[in-house]
């Protein structure tokens, strides 16, 4: 009898420890904004014809500033909303697990900037697909509902176009760069946004 | 060996509701009273009941500040509450060692 409260009392304390470390601004929001960005970047690089990969690379970052700074808004709007500081505990943990992948991802940008031959845009697109699922992965340690199962089918998705991309559709070019990033930056970010809606359990509890 | 260990558990922090106040804010610096509220599913007076008691043992400290004009209560553990949690988990582990068949 005493061990069985004992565990059950161990159980709860792991269980709210755990949640406690958690970052629970909602996140649906922000996953719809950054894939909203991500689709109408895609679909703004394809009808300019953004094909020269200096240009490539600085229109999606441009495009990354804006859904970071994008999200930023939303959670701190959240955070103003429940009268809580926004550099709480959780969000700097998740911060602070974010910010070394996308920072190797700026410094591998930059690099193909300089470097790569105009055309070759791919190793762009995937190599920033890696990191940023390294990134979303790292900081899905803090984070609650499959987080990191997102950030594994990012890499993996990432993964499977870097052995099939160089053979894949030559004649489109830019274009499908620039459907590649959508896809990856942007619908997939929609469609795990609208999961989290579906699935928001504040809204189930009620 | 104290025959019956479950009468040495630290009587403030055993209650259900204290218990997971102190098993939160052991993993977090400090949280808000609303985040506390909506994560233990608390009413307000229940919380602030609960917190006032382990703020009576030194177990825990309020701070209210304000921030974007609105008030903010925040509440953190304090180094009595660490101990006496820390205590209080040891013996809650040691009663299931005990019990585990050799």
């Amino acid at each position: 009898m005493e061990q069985h409260v004992a565990t059950e009392h161990l159980q709860v304390i792991r269980t709210l420890m755990e949640r406690s470390a958690l970052y629970r601004r909602t996140l649906a929001p922000i996953m719809l904004c950054v894939g909203a960005v991500g689709s109408a970047a895609a679909l703004g690089g394809a009808a300019l014809g953004i094909e020269a990969v200096r240009w490539f690379c600085a229109w999606w970052l441009g495009a990354a500033v804006a859904a970071i700074a994008g999200a930023f808004v939303i959670a701190r709007r959240q955070a103003m909303k429940d009268g809580e500081p926004f550099w709480s505990p959780p969000a700097l943990r998740v911060t602070q697990a974010l910010v070394p992948p996308l920072v190797a991802g700026l410094l591998f940008s930059l690099a193909l900037v300089a470097f790569a031959p105009a055309g070759l845009r791919w190793p762009f697109v995937l190599g920033n697909a890696m990191f940023y699922g390294c990134a979303v992965h790292a900081a899905g340690f803090f984070m609650p509902r499959g987080m990191k199962l997102f950030a594994w089918l990012v890499i993996a998705g990432a993964g499977v176009l870097l052995f099939v991309r160089p053979g894949l559709l030559p004649g489109m070019g830019a274009r499908l760069d620039h459907a590649l990033m959508g896809a990856l930056f942007g619908v997939a970010h929609l469609a795990y946004g609208v999961y989290l809606y579906v699935t928001d359990p504040r809204k189930t509890a009620a | 060996m104290n025959p019956e260990p479950l009468l040495q558990l630290d009587r403030v922090i055993h209650e259900k509701g204290r218990l997971a106040i102190m098993s939160m804010l052991a993993a977090s610096p400090e949280l808000s009273f609303i985040e506390l509220r909506e994560t233990l599913q608390m009413t307000d007076g229940n919380l602030t009941t609960h917190i006032r008691t382990l703020q009576e043992a030194g177990y825990v400290s309020v701070a209210k500040s304000y921030r974007n004009n609105r008030r903010l209560t925040t509440v953190s553990m304090t180094p009595a509450g660490g101990t006496a949690f820390t205590d209080y988990l040891a013996l809650l582990e040691q009663i299931v060692r005990e019990a585990k068949p050799r």
